[in-house]
């Protein structure tokens, strides 16, 4: 049996709207299209076989024969129609999906095409949770059927506390998860999820700076996951629409350089993490290995900068802060560096149902975060640099950006690869962010569980199929 | 008759108030609801679209009249994240809260009445210790209190699960393992402060002349304190008692959320910082009904024990 701690309860079992992060309740139940590895490079799943068009816009997928959903309905091409189109309206997933139209040439082919070219087609098919069309079309959610390895175990589930799954002996890769029963356990509070891991109540949990030493004392394997966030103010008010002074790049630039990269990452992460200079993570196709820190930390010359920008006297910037996202730690530290260059900082407090709507709503034009980084960087471009991402808040348009995306879109791989670290450079160069540490996660785990890589392609913690 | 009714009556306009009063804090803008079931994915248009499915675009009072209407007929609605009914939620919540708060309740009584009888009684060390653990109890917030039991009686000697509950149907002594440790976390403060409160009581009666006149007339002591004093000094202990209800389940949620047990305070936590109001009033409603009843019960015990009680 593999128990885990989850930090936080799950959403319910609508495949439309579950989130990569702890996703293993997902993972569990639903297969998808494609697998990814941790660069996003896509594996055999329930398609066997697959191509993606040359104009990046379809993909086409050929399913394994004989699978079936544990209500022993057949996973087929009309199926997975079902499922494409519901995402395309379902919410969570659905400005990935917008505007897709699927065709099913013959029962186990089915072709999704998207209406512009789509250079994310193999991450699009590995997020893709495929349930039965009948809990779609009747939206009956309240049980999960999918043709993943395991099956939800509904008599020994208490929503909000336990989920208890068994495998799926029929699932076509059923070897790769040895265990015969899978219990996720929801422990909201730190201190729990390690008093639980230290008595073997659960085998693994995700654990912060603040309880990594317990855990290791008490001698649980730790997994480090480097590079997989960055901590970094998203500069998006890059014309200055909202507060003119962040449409000067002297501005921006001074910005960048009041902190101390290392410092930070010795100081406010205590050696968890170590200096960012770029929003990319390390190895992936954006990241640029060579480029040394473009903003070393001088606070006279950013001063200066402040001077010739015509903002000696500086300005006031709201900036938006969350429970859970380190903020009582780093905001103290923001705040009193950007005020070296009289940038003054009120902070915002969000909470409750409306937190997320107005933290993306770009009404605070300078949010901090500490955000993942993706194995497959096109996914960072899109979230943070291409105008309508989601965390490129103001969604102000940019002819540069829009001409290496082209590239992006149209060339071939080395044209790709060199437009992605062309773009890193020039947002680089234009100062849009602020990057700061690479900061460490940790997965704790019981030593009697072999878990030795994570295999996330967002680099988060490991997935099910991780845990030997 | 007539103040039963009167009482009644009361109570339901107080669950009707609060819940109101809840609907109006929780109901927000439903379009930050929508977005935070969503996630950051979603579109403004799908966004738009589960208000409108929701119905959390009409107004406020259109939107706690339904409820209110389906409320009394039972259907408390499903949550707007998991679809899961709020009923069914509280089937499994409820439970796991008020075995916790009434067995603290139960050993509170227990406990209290002993401690502060002996300590008003016998006075001397066992009194000062007594107000010492009083100050102490009332200081030291249950959470961390259950911190400490853990770290004692779970983590160092595995005596008790660190985390978790068990149903009693499934195994009554694993039942009696995963509820002590919150128990104790709870009952610290609470019999600390009832304890002192008998304890107070308790002297007031025995300075009382009736005391006097028992123990003139050859009364045994034992007689006179349980038979004479405790019931007058019972009063206001009860009255204590029953208000250290609200206390209890306010201790409850931290208390869930250390030992990650799946109680309505962690329900009722983590639904109101996601905006999940069918759920979040599902709790409020249920939780208003158990301070309700215990209070209709306190006062019932006391006009029992003090016959004066009843004529107000």
């Amino acid at each position: 049996m593999l128990t885990l701690g989850m930090t936080a309860d799950i959403q319910g079992w609508d495949p439309g709207v579950q989130p990569s992060y702890q996703g293993w309740s997902a993972d569990a139940v639903w297969d998808s299209l494609l697998r990814c590895d941790k660069t996003g490079k896509p594996e055999a799943s329930l398609a066997d076989k697959w191509e993606f068009s040359a104009d990046q816009k379809t993909a086409t997928l050929h399913l394994r024969e004989g699978v079936k959903f544990s209500d022993g309905t057949p996973v087929d091409a009309a199926a997975v129609k079902t499922n494409a189109e519901y995402y395309a309206t379902a919410g969570g997933a659905s400005s990935r999906w917008a505007g897709i139209t699927v065709t099913t040439p013959d029962t186990q082919t089915v072709a999704i095409s998207w209406p512009a070219p789509n250079p994310l087609l193999a991450l699009r098919m590995c997020e893709s949770k495929i349930a039965t069309p009948a809990s779609i079309q009747g939206k009956k959610f309240d049980v999960p059927v999918g043709s993943g390895p395991y099956v939800l175990d509904v008599a020994n589930t208490t929503r909000g506390s336990v989920y208890t799954f068994t495998k799926n002996d029929s699932f076509w890769d059923s070897s790769r998860f040895p265990y015969k029963k899978l219990v996720l356990k929801v422990l909201e509070d730190e201190t729990a999820a390690v008093n639980a891991l230290k008595t073997e109540q659960i085998d693994g949990t995700m654990v912060s700076s603040a309880t990594l030493e317990e855990a290791k004392g008490a001698g649980e394997n730790i997994q480090t996951l480097k590079g997989s966030s960055t901590t970094r103010l998203l500069i998006t008010d890059h014309l200055g629409e909202k507060i003119p002074a962040l449409g000067n790049l002297d501005v921006r630039k001074a910005m960048n350089m009041v902190f101390d990269r290392n410092a930070m990452s010795e100081k406010l992460y205590q050696g968890h993490a170590s200096p960012a200079f770029q929003i990319f993570r390390e190895g992936s196709d954006a990241y640029i290995p060579d480029m040394k820190d473009p903003y070393p930390f001088n606070v006279d010359e950013a001063k200066k900068l402040m001077e010739k920008a015509g903002y000696a006297d500086g300005f006031t910037l709201q900036i938006p802060t969350m429970t859970g996202q380190n903020h009582e730690t780093l905001m103290p530290y923001i705040t009193q560096q950007l005020a070296q260059i009289n940038i003054k900082v009120e902070q915002v407090a969000l909470s409750g149902p409306n937190a997320i709507a107005e933290l993306l709503s770009g009404k605070f034009p300078v949010p901090l975060w500490q955000l993942g980084n993706y194995g497959e960087s096109l996914q960072d471009i899109s979230d943070y640099v291409l105008k309508d991402g989601i965390w490129n808040v103001s969604h102000q348009p940019d002819a540069n950006v829009d001409a290496l995306w082209a590239t992006v879109l149209s060339g071939s791989d080395t044209e790709r690869k060199q437009a992605q670290q062309d773009l890193n450079k020039y947002v680089t160069e234009q100062a849009w962010f602020v990057p700061m540490a690479y900061m460490d996660r940790f997965y704790a785990s019981n030593p009697k569980v072999d878990v030795q890589e994570s295999s996330d392609f967002s680099g988060l913690h490991p997935l099910l199929r991780d845990f030997k | 008759m007539l103040s039963l009714l009167k009482s009644l009556l009361r109570s339901a306009a107080i669950l009707l108030l609060v819940s109101f009063a809840t609907f109006c804090l929780m109901f927000g803008n439903g379009t930050g609801i929508a977005r935070a079931i969503l996630g950051y994915q979603a579109t403004e248009a799908d966004v738009q679209r589960k208000v409108v499915n929701l119905g959390l675009d009409r107004p406020l009072f259109v939107q706690f009249g339904d409820w209110l209407v389906n409320a009394v007929t039972g259907n408390l609605g499903e949550s707007f994240f998991t679809g899961q009914t709020v009923t069914s939620a509280l089937s499994t919540r409820v439970p796991v809260t008020l075995t916790l708060v009434i067995l603290t309740l139960i050993l509170t009584l227990i406990l209290s009445v002993l401690l502060g009888v002996a300590a008003a009684v016998y006075g001397g060390w066992l009194d000062k210790v007594l107000q010492f653990v009083a100050v102490l109890g009332a200081a030291v917030p249950p959470f961390i209190i259950a911190i400490a039991l853990v770290f004692m009686f779970a983590i160092s000697i595995r005596l008790f699960p660190a985390t978790g509950y068990v149903s009693p149907d499934r195994s009554f002594s694993g039942w009696i393992l995963s509820v002590t440790l919150p128990v104790v976390a709870l009952l610290i403060g609470s019999v600390a402060s009832a304890a002192s409160q008998f304890r107070g009581a308790v002297l007031d009666a025995l300075s009382k002349d009736f005391v006097r006149t028992l123990r003139a007339r050859g009364l045994k002591e034992s007689h006179v304190i349980f038979r004479h004093v405790l019931r007058n000094a019972g009063g206001p202990g009860l009255t204590v008692l029953s208000l250290q209800t609200l206390g209890l389940l306010g201790g409850a949620i931290f208390v869930e959320q250390v030992m990650a047990l799946p109680g309505m305070g962690q329900m009722a936590n983590q639904s109101a910082q996601q905006g999940d109001v069918p759920m979040v009033m599902g709790t409020v409603v249920v939780t208003i009904i158990i301070v309700l009843s215990v209070n209709f019960l306190g006062d019932l015990a006391n006009s029992v024990l003090n016959p004066k009680a009843r004529t107000r």
